[in-house]
């Protein structure tokens, strides 16, 4: 197969106020074929983003060459052509949306390189059909849901008829039925001999991949399959880590030696697990632990909620929610974009008020209308989708300290500020006089985290806490929340990351389409499998594994949901043998 | 309602696709068509004008199946002033001589064409308002954009960039309500983080000191975006054809002409009648 995309030892550097920054990218020699699915890997700030635009000529670089067939970026007359055959979509959808309906935005870029109208128009009508936003032709863009700009992103793209799709990060906000479907929409595009790449943090993606790419400051360390990229050594020195199927596997080696660490798939992992060999003693109960009695810290019955309510654009986001939160039980709330999660986590502290039905946070009742908002802000600290996005402080030490400095605290600000920074893992002293907007993606996650932490509510309520993180900073993120809920804070998050959910909460509300579908005890919920799968989410590995186990015949209890509680349930029937 | 739904309070320079006969038609008929409405409104003296002038504006909501309380929340804002205006007008127009008092105000003398000219004024602007909200609701920015670059091509003979200018004029548009969904995000960050926005009938200075901190974030955010989205569409290949085509094709046919002619004729009417 003839090569789409050559790199030829580029090497790239950002320019800083005159001055030349170290290298982004060192002597990068790469070759990209039709067909191909690669991903491009790196921990934050290895320069992925930046062998990305190299690609289209975005980026152009400093020394080599990069050719998209025989045609040289560095050729103004042939950027044209090269942007028709590598498209690319951006992390942030709601960006790169330039018209104000659907359909005339996916026609931008026909309409750019001056096709007759009959073309565009066949090309808009088929792009929107591929990614299955018939119904939204005629709306404003900004209305759309977050998965639906992402698709308009996509079809935009695709209406060019590109050799090459390039995802710039962009299916990190997707959630995972989101993902599979342009996952699946991918696969078909490439059976036509498209090839794509994605510039990602996500793991699981890379076990899709045919070839992983893996940059470390600025240099390629690797390239090859993703299964030899699992057994490579340097794995977790470049900031990466494994997928959960893989590393799910790797624990459970031990036990099952014809479970090898190669695994890439869920499924892969279901059919190498093996009957008992041993007479085990059957399960020694249920693994569930029972929900408390105590009186619920917050309750929401009947929310309702429209939004541009009396306008014909109205949007109802909520349809009848209701939610019992537990003290003590970190609770998670589940379910695809767009299925109300964060519209229910603005009730409940106070930004948004009951149209319809009643929210209760501690003794506040949200539907008084006298009631004042920062009286339900002081009881339950909200950090919102893509924090940073919202600081308005230049230094750290500002940024944290906003909160405590509107509100009034009895106790200088200083040791407040110093308090919170702490615990999220920030020194106060090293960090407190750094600009925000020079901070990398996980520090920035941090500072959100500990300027709300800063109010000391005894409720912390968190918008997907980890989205978008790479794998190392998520990971940690993780750890200072685990910690938190261990120190007795109330804790409600959403997310769509199940794994996390298993880690970290006891308790689950899945959502549909603006409803509470079902809930319980996280051990109940993720094991009702085919409801999930119905609703667009997919179980634990950990608990898809030990459900399987239990059909051949295991005595593992109902109600594993981790890898840790896994690892124990075998461990406890290995044990009891003579 | 909720003190953060800033979306909600700009019913301006949304479009409506509403799929209705009037937005099928030749977005320079409608163009052209809303400027005659608009000036005949503007520039009649009349009441039966200004009266005819309001009905063609409430025959296009009509025709453009925009809900009628949709868009008369349009006047909401502007009625206060209006009001005023109207009531300014009554005292201090100067009617012909010899006119006879219906009554009198303190001094001055209220005439009947007096009250006339208040109501003219009224009409007037609820018509013109009525009229451009129709525009908005009915003309997307692409076919404004289409539109505008046929009939200003006329220009580019001069050396104005006809394109860009539109274009820019587009991105414009396109950002205003990003920026009013922006502004909401940073507000209720900040209401979550103790800052006050209760007070809603607090006095200009206290509104002022509410949205002050809201505007610094959201200048760089906004840069921040302006910036992705240049790097988006060049990614897209703007600018790489001398000349854009578009997905609409424009085809003046007969129903575009009769929209023309009706405007035409109506346009006329106002002013002459």
């Amino acid at each position: 197969m003839s090569a789409l995309i050559t790199v030829d030892g580029v090497t790239f550097r950002y320019t800083k106020q005159g001055n030349p920054a170290a290298p982004a990218l060192q002597d990068v020699s790469l070759e990209f074929r039709e067909g191909e699915f690669a991903v491009i890997l790196g921990a934050n700030g290895s320069g992925k983003t930046t062998l990305a635009r190299h690609l289209n000529g975005l980026l152009l670089p400093d020394s080599g060459r990069v050719l998209v067939g025989r045609l040289d970026t560095r050729e103004r007359a042939n950027l044209g052509l090269i942007r028709q055959r590598v498209g690319m979509v951006f992390q942030h959808p709601e960006d790169q949306i330039v018209a104000t309906t659907v359909e005339e935005d996916v026609a931008f870029g026909p309409e750019n390189i001056a096709l007759p109208p009959a073309e565009i128009r066949k090309r808009v009508d088929a792009a929107i059909a591929a990614v299955g936003l018939e119904a939204h032709r005629g709306r404003p863009p900004h209305l759309l849901s977050a998965g639906q700009m992402q698709r308009l992103a996509l079809a935009g793209v695709l209406a060019m008829r590109p050799r090459c799709v390039v995802f710039d990060e962009a299916t990190t906000m997707l959630d995972p039925a989101g993902r599979r479907m342009a996952l699946e929409l991918m696969a078909e595009l490439r059976s036509e001999g498209m090839a794509v790449m994605f510039v990602t943090h996500n793991m699981q993606e890379v076990a899709l991949a045919d070839r992983a790419v893996v940059l470390s400051a600025g240099r390629v360390v690797f390239d090859g399959t993703p299964r030899d990229l699992f057994r490579h050594p340097g794995l977790e020195s470049w900031g990466l880590e494994l997928p959960p199927v893989t590393a799910l596997a790797r624990r459970l080696q031990r036990f099952f030696p014809g479970v090898d660490e190669g695994v890439l798939s869920i499924e892969e992992l279901l059919a190498r697990l093996p009957a008992p060999t041993l007479k085990c003693p059957s399960a020694p109960g249920s693994a569930v632990s029972p929900r408390g009695d105590s009186r619920a810290v917050i309750e929401v019955q009947g929310l309702e909620h429209t939004y541009m309510a009396g306008t014909p654009l109205a949007h109802q986001a909520l349809s009848g929610v209701d939610l019992q939160v537990t003290p003590g039980r970190a609770h998670a709330l589940v379910g695809v974009t767009g299925s109300g999660k964060s519209t229910l986590l603005q009730h409940l502290n106070g930004l948004l008020r009951p149209q319809k039905g009643s929210v209760r946070v501690g003794e506040l009742h949200t539907e008084d209308p006298a009631l004042p908002t920062r009286a339900v802000t002081r009881l339950a600290g909200l950090v919102m989708q893509n924090p940073e996005m919202q600081f308005f402080e230049q230094y750290v030490g500002d940024e944290v300290a906003y909160g405590p400095r509107q509100i009034g605290i009895d106790e200088p600000i200083a040791g407040r500020v110093r308090w919170a920074m702490e615990l999220v893992g920030l020194d106060f002293e090293s960090f407190k006089d750094r600009f925000t907007y020079a901070l990398s993606g996980g520090e920035k996650r941090k500072v959100a985290l500990a300027s709300i932490l800063a109010l000391k509510t005894g409720i912390l309520l968190l918008d997907e806490p980890t989205a978008g993180l790479d794998p190392h900073s998520r990971k940690e993120i993780l750890g200072r929340l685990k910690h938190l809920e261990d120190e007795g804070m109330v804790m409600v998050l959403s997310t769509h990351q199940m794994e996390d959910v298993a880690d970290l909460a006891e308790d689950v509300t899945a959502f549909r389409k603006g409803r509470s579908a079902f809930d319980g005890p996280a051990s109940e919920v993720f094991w009702q499998f085919d409801a999930l799968r119905e609703i667009g989410l997919e179980a634990p590995v950990a608990a898809q594994t030990a459900a399987r186990l239990v059909e051949l015949g295991w005595p593992v209890a109902k109600g594993v949901i981790n890898a840790g509680q896994l690892e124990r349930a075998i461990e406890a029937c290995l044990e009891k043998q003579p | 309602m909720s003190q953060f739904e800033f979306l909600r309070s700009i019913p301006f320079g949304q479009y409506l696709p509403t799929a209705s006969p009037l937005h099928q038609l030749d977005p320079r008929a409608r163009i052209l068509a809303y400027t005659a409405l608009i000036l005949a409104l503007t520039f009649s003296v009349h009441i039966e004008g200004v009266a005819l002038g309001l009905a063609v504006a409430l025959i296009g909501l009509w025709l453009g199946r925009i809900p009628l309380r949709y868009a008369l929340r349009g006047l909401v804002t502007p009625l206060p002033f209006l009001l005023i205006l109207a009531v300014m007008q009554v005292f201090l127009h100067t009617g012909p001589a010899g006119e006879t008092a219906l009554f009198t105000v303190w001094l001055v003398k209220i005439t009947p064409s007096d009250l006339m000219a208040g109501a003219i004024l009224m009409v007037r602007f609820t018509g013109l308002i009525l009229t451009i909200g129709l525009a908005t609701y009915t003309i997307s920015n692409s076919e404004m954009t289409q539109g505008l670059n046929v009939l200003f091509r006329p220009l580019a003979g001069i050396g104005i960039p006809a394109q860009d200018l539109v274009m820019m004029a587009q991105v414009t548009l396109r950002f205003l309500p990003m920026l009013a969904q922006s502004a909401e995000r940073i507000a209720k960050a900040q209401a979550s983080r103790g800052a006050d926005w209760d007070s809603r009938k607090g006095n200009l200075l206290a509104r002022m000191r509410q949205v002050t901190p809201v505007i610094v974030p959201l200048f760089l955010s906004s840069l921040h975006r302006a910036e992705n989205m240049a790097l988006a569409m060049d990614a897209r290949a703007y600018g790489s054809a001398p000349e854009r085509t578009s997905l609409v094709a424009l085809r003046f046919g007969w129903s575009d002409a009769l929209l023309l002619g009706f405007a035409l004729i109506a346009g006329a009417g106002v002013l002459f009648i």
